[in-house]
C-alpha cells in the first residue's frame, strides 16, 4: 500500500509542477479539481487500509470529492465567466519565472523538502516517503509567490491545504471527523469569498489599471 | 445541560443576530445587531460569575471569560459606532445589512474560538474569522480596500495552514486536540515539540507578530474606523489566545524562550515601523503590533507576566477601539489619512480631539492607564527570569513607539493656524469616549482578573 500512496504523491507533485508551468487559469483550475480527485482516492485506499477507522475517512473522501474536486473548481469557472468574456482565455500576463528556472526552484524544492523532513522527523516518524507533502507545501507557496493573478494564488493555497490532507493521512493517520468537516467548510466558505474579492478586485483592475502598489507597502 | 445553554449565550446571541439581520425589514438589521450585542455583554458579564466549565466541546476558565467580556464589550461599541459611521461612506460594495450580518457572524466565530476544547475546533473558528472578516475590510468600495482585503485573505490564511500543519503534528504525537486532555498528559518528543512551534508562528500570521505582519498595516490602514476597530481590539488577541493555549500546554524553555524572541521582535520591528509612518491609521496599526508583542512576550513568561499580559488585552481592546474609532471622526471631516495634512485639530473636533490625545497616551502605555500596569506585571516577571538587558532593550522600543506616536498625534492635534472653524463631528464621539474610560477603570479590576486567573498563573 505504501507504494500506491508514494505513485499518488508523486502525481500530486507533477500536478503542482503542471500548474506552475501552465499560464492560463481555467486549466490550472482542471488541474487543481483532479489532484482533488487524488486525495479522494488516497483517502479512500487509506479507509480501506484503516478498516478500524469506520468509515469516517470514506465519508470525509466524499467530502473531499463534492467539495475540493467539483464545488471548488465550479465556483472559481463561474467566477471567471462572470468577470471575462473569454474566461478560457485568461492567463498570468507577467510570470515572474520562466519554465526553466521554475524547474529548477521546483527540484531544489523538493530536495529542501526531502532535507527538512530526513534530519528531523523521520527518526520519529519512520514513514518513508513522508518528504512527499513536505515537498507539495513548498511547490503550492512557490506557485503563490511566483504568481500575480488572484485566481492562481488562490488554487496555491488550496494545493497547501491538500499538502495537510496527505500529510494528516499518510504521516499521522488522519485528524479526528469534527475537524476535517470544519477544515472543508471553512475552505468552502473562503472560496466563496475570495471569488467575491476577486472579482471586485479584477474588474477595478480592468477598469482603472493598478493604482494601489504606492498605498500597500506590508 | 441549562448549564451548558449559558456558557454558549454570546456564541447564541451574536449569530441568531446575523440571521435576524437577513430579514428584508427596514432597520432590523442596525436593531438587531445592538439588541445581539447588548445580550451578548449581559451574558459575557453574567458568565463572570459563574464557576469554570470544562465539558464536552467546551473550555470555559478565567482566561476565556475575561476574552469573552472584552469581545463582547467591544462588539457593543463597534455596533453603536457603525450605526453612524456607515452614512458616511460613499461608494458602499455592499448593503448595511451585509455589512451588519458579517460583523455579527464575525463576533460570533471569535467568541466560539475562545470557548472551545479543541486545538482543531479552535483552528477552525480563527480560520472561520477570516472568511467573515475579509469582506467586511473592502466596506468601502475601492481598488485599494479590495487589494487589502485580498492580500489579508491570502497571506493571513497562508500563515493558517502552518498552524493547521502543527494540529496535525500535535495530533499525530498526543491523539488528541482536546485541551483539557492536552493539559493533563502530552507527549514529549520532538514531533509535539515542533508542532507547537509551527502553531505558535501559525497563529502569530493573524496576530501580526513578526515576520508574518504584513497584512496587519494595509488591512488597519484601508479598512473603515469600526473593521479597523473591531480588528485590533479583538481579532489579535483572540489569534494570541489560540498560542497561549498552547504554551500553557507545553510551557518548555524552548517554546517559552521561542515566543519571548518573536514577542521581542514584534516590539522592535514595530516601534521602528512607527516612528517612519506619514499615515495615522497605519501608525496605530504598529501600535497594536506593539502591544500584541508585549503581550506575547507576558504569555511566554507566564505567571505575573500572563496577569500583565490579560490586563493589556483587555485595556488594549477598549482604548485602541476608541482610538480607531476616533480615527473615523478625523477622516470624516478631513477626508486623507495622511499626517502632513491634517493640523488643528483641537479647533476643528475639540472632543474627539481631546478624547484622541488621551486615548493615544493610554495605548502607549502611560501611567495610569491599566496598559502601563500590564506592563509594570510583564517587566517584573522579565527582569526576574531574565534580567535587566533585555528588560531595558524593550523598554528602549516602548519608549521610541511611545515617542513617536505621541508625537505625531499632538502634531496633528495642536498645531495649525489659528482661528480654524470649529466643525461638528459626523460621528458617535461618545462611544470611543465611554471605551476610553471604561480602559481607565480596567486598573481597578486587576484584583479580580488575577482571581479568575489564578489556575493559570
Amino acid at each position: 500500500m505504501n507504494q500506491i500512496f508514494e505513485v499518488l504523491g508523486f502525481l500530486l507533485i507533477v500536478f503542482t509542477l503542471l500548474m506552475q508551468w501552465e499560464i492560463h487559469v481555467q486549466r490550472i483550475i482542471i488541474l487543481f479539481a483532479a489532484s482533488s480527485f487524488i486525495i479522494a482516492l488516497f483517502l479512500v485506499l487509506l479507509g480501506l487500509n484503516r478498516p478500524h477507522e469506520e468509515n469516517m475517512l470514506f465519508v470525509l473522501a466524499g467530502l473531499t470529492i463534492v467539495v475540493r474536486g467539483i464545488t471548488i473548481p465550479v465556483v472559481m469557472n463561474k467566477a471567471l465567466h462572470r468577470l471575462y468574456k473569454k474566461p478560457w482565455r485568461v492567463r498570468e500576463d507577467k510570470p515572474m519565472m520562466g519554465v526553466g528556472g521554475s524547474i529548477l526552484l521546483s527540484l531544489v524544492l523538493i530536495t529542501i523538502g526531502y532535507f527538512i523532513y530526513q534530519n528531523s522527523l523521520y527518526s520519529v516518524l519512520k514513514v518513508r516517503s513522508g518528504s512527499v507533502p513536505f515537498a507539495l507545501f513548498l511547490q503550492a507557496s512557490l506557485l503563490i509567490i511566483s504568481h500575480k493573478h488572484a485566481y492562481i494564488q488562490m488554487i496555491g493555497f488550496l494545493v497547501m491545504e491538500n499538502a495537510v490532507v496527505m500529510l494528516s493521512g499518510w504521516v499521522f493517520g488522519g485528524l479526528p471527523f469534527i475537524v476535517e468537516a470544519g477544515v472543508i467548510l471553512d475552505l468552502l466558505g473562503l472560496v466563496v469569498v475570495s471569488s467575491l474579492i476577486i472579482r471586485v478586485r479584477e474588474s477595478s483592475i480592468l477598469r482603472e489599471g493598478d493604482t494601489y502598489e504606492s498605498e500597500l507597502r506590508g | 445541560m441549562s448549564q451548558h445553554i449559558i456558557y454558549i449565550l454570546p456564541i447564541f446571541f451574536s449569530f441568531i443576530g446575523a440571521v435576524v439581520c437577513i430579514l428584508p425589514v427596514r432597520f432590523v438589521d442596525r436593531t438587531m445587531s445592538v439588541t445581539a450585542s447588548a445580550l451578548s455583554l449581559a451574558s459575557a458579564v453574567y458568565l463572570l460569575f459563574q464557576p469554570d466549565y470544562i465539558e464536552g466541546y467546551l473550555y470555559i476558565d478565567g482566561l476565556s471569560k475575561l476574552l469573552i467580556l472584552t469581545i463582547a464589550l467591544v462588539y457593543m461599541s463597534t455596533v453603536l459606532y457603525s450605526l453612524s459611521y456607515l452614512k458616511h461612506i460613499e461608494n458602499l460594495l455592499f448593503q448595511h445589512r451585509l455589512y451588519y450580518i458579517l460583523l455579527n457572524i464575525f463576533v460570533a466565530t471569535m467568541f466560539f474560538s475562545v470557548s472551545v476544547d479543541n486545538l482543531g475546533l479552535i483552528w477552525v473558528g480563527v480560520e472561520a474569522t477570516t472568511v467573515s472578516s475579509a469582506l467586511l475590510i473592502a466596506t468601502e468600495n475601492n481598488q485599494v480596500t479590495v487589494e487589502s482585503a485580498w492580500r489579508y485573505v491570502i497571506i493571513v490564511s497562508t500563515g493558517l495552514v502552518i498552524s493547521l500543519i502543527a494540529i496535525t503534528f500535535i495530533y499525530g504525537s498526543a491523539g488528541t486536540l482536546s485541551l483539557h486532555e492536552l493539559l493533563l498528559h502530552h507527549p514529549d518528543n520532538r514531533v509535539f515539540l515542533i508542532g507547537i512551534l509551527l502553531g505558535i508562528v501559525g497563529f502569530g500570521t493573524k496576530a501580526g507578530i513578526f515576520p508574518m505582519h504584513t497584512w496587519l498595516p494595509d488591512v488597519h490602514g484601508k479598512a473603515p474606523a469600526p473593521v479597523s476597530a473591531i480588528f485590533s481590539a479583538v481579532l489579535l488577541p483572540v489569534a494570541l489566545y489560540a498560542i497561549a493555549r498552547l504554551i500553557q500546554i507545553f510551557p518548555a524553555h524552548t517554546i517559552k524562550l521561542f515566543a519571548l524572541v518573536l514577542g521581542v521582535l514584534t516590539v522592535a520591528v514595530a516601534a521602528l515601523m512607527m516612528t517612519v509612518q506619514s499615515n495615522y491609521k497605519r501608525m496605530f496599526a504598529y501600535s497594536s503590533m506593539e502591544n500584541m508583542g508585549m503581550i506575547l512576550i507576558g504569555f511566554s513568561l507566564g505567571g505575573y507576566g500572563l496577569l500583565g499580559a490579560v490586563v493589556i488585552i483587555i485595556s488594549h481592546g477598549l482604548a485602541k477601539s476608541s482610538v480607531f474609532f476616533l480615527t473615523g471622526d478625523v477622516l470624516s471631516i478631513s477626508h486623507t489619512t495622511d499626517m502632513q495634512k491634517v493640523n488643528g485639530l483641537i479647533q476643528r473636533l475639540p472632543r474627539a480631539a481631546s478624547t484622541l490625545f488621551v486615548a493615544a497616551m493610554a495605548v502607549t502605555g502611560a501611567p495610569p492607564f491599566a496598559i502601563f500596569v500590564g506592563e509594570l506585571f510583564i517587566f517584573s516577571a522579565l527582569i526576574a527570569q531574565y534580567g535587566w538587558l533585555l528588560a531595558l532593550v524593550v523598554i528602549l522600543f516602548l519608549a521610541i513607539a511611545f515617542i513617536a506616536v505621541n508625537f505625531k498625534t499632538g502634531k496633528m492635534i495642536f498645531t495649525g493656524k489659528e482661528n480654524i472653524k470649529r466643525e461638528h463631528s459626523r460621528t458617535e464621539t461618545w462611544v470611543a469616549i465611554v471605551n476610553l474610560v471604561l480602559s481607565f477603570l480596567a486598573v481597578l479590576f486587576i484584583p479580580y482578573f488575577e482571581t479568575l486567573l489564578k489556575n493559570l498563573l
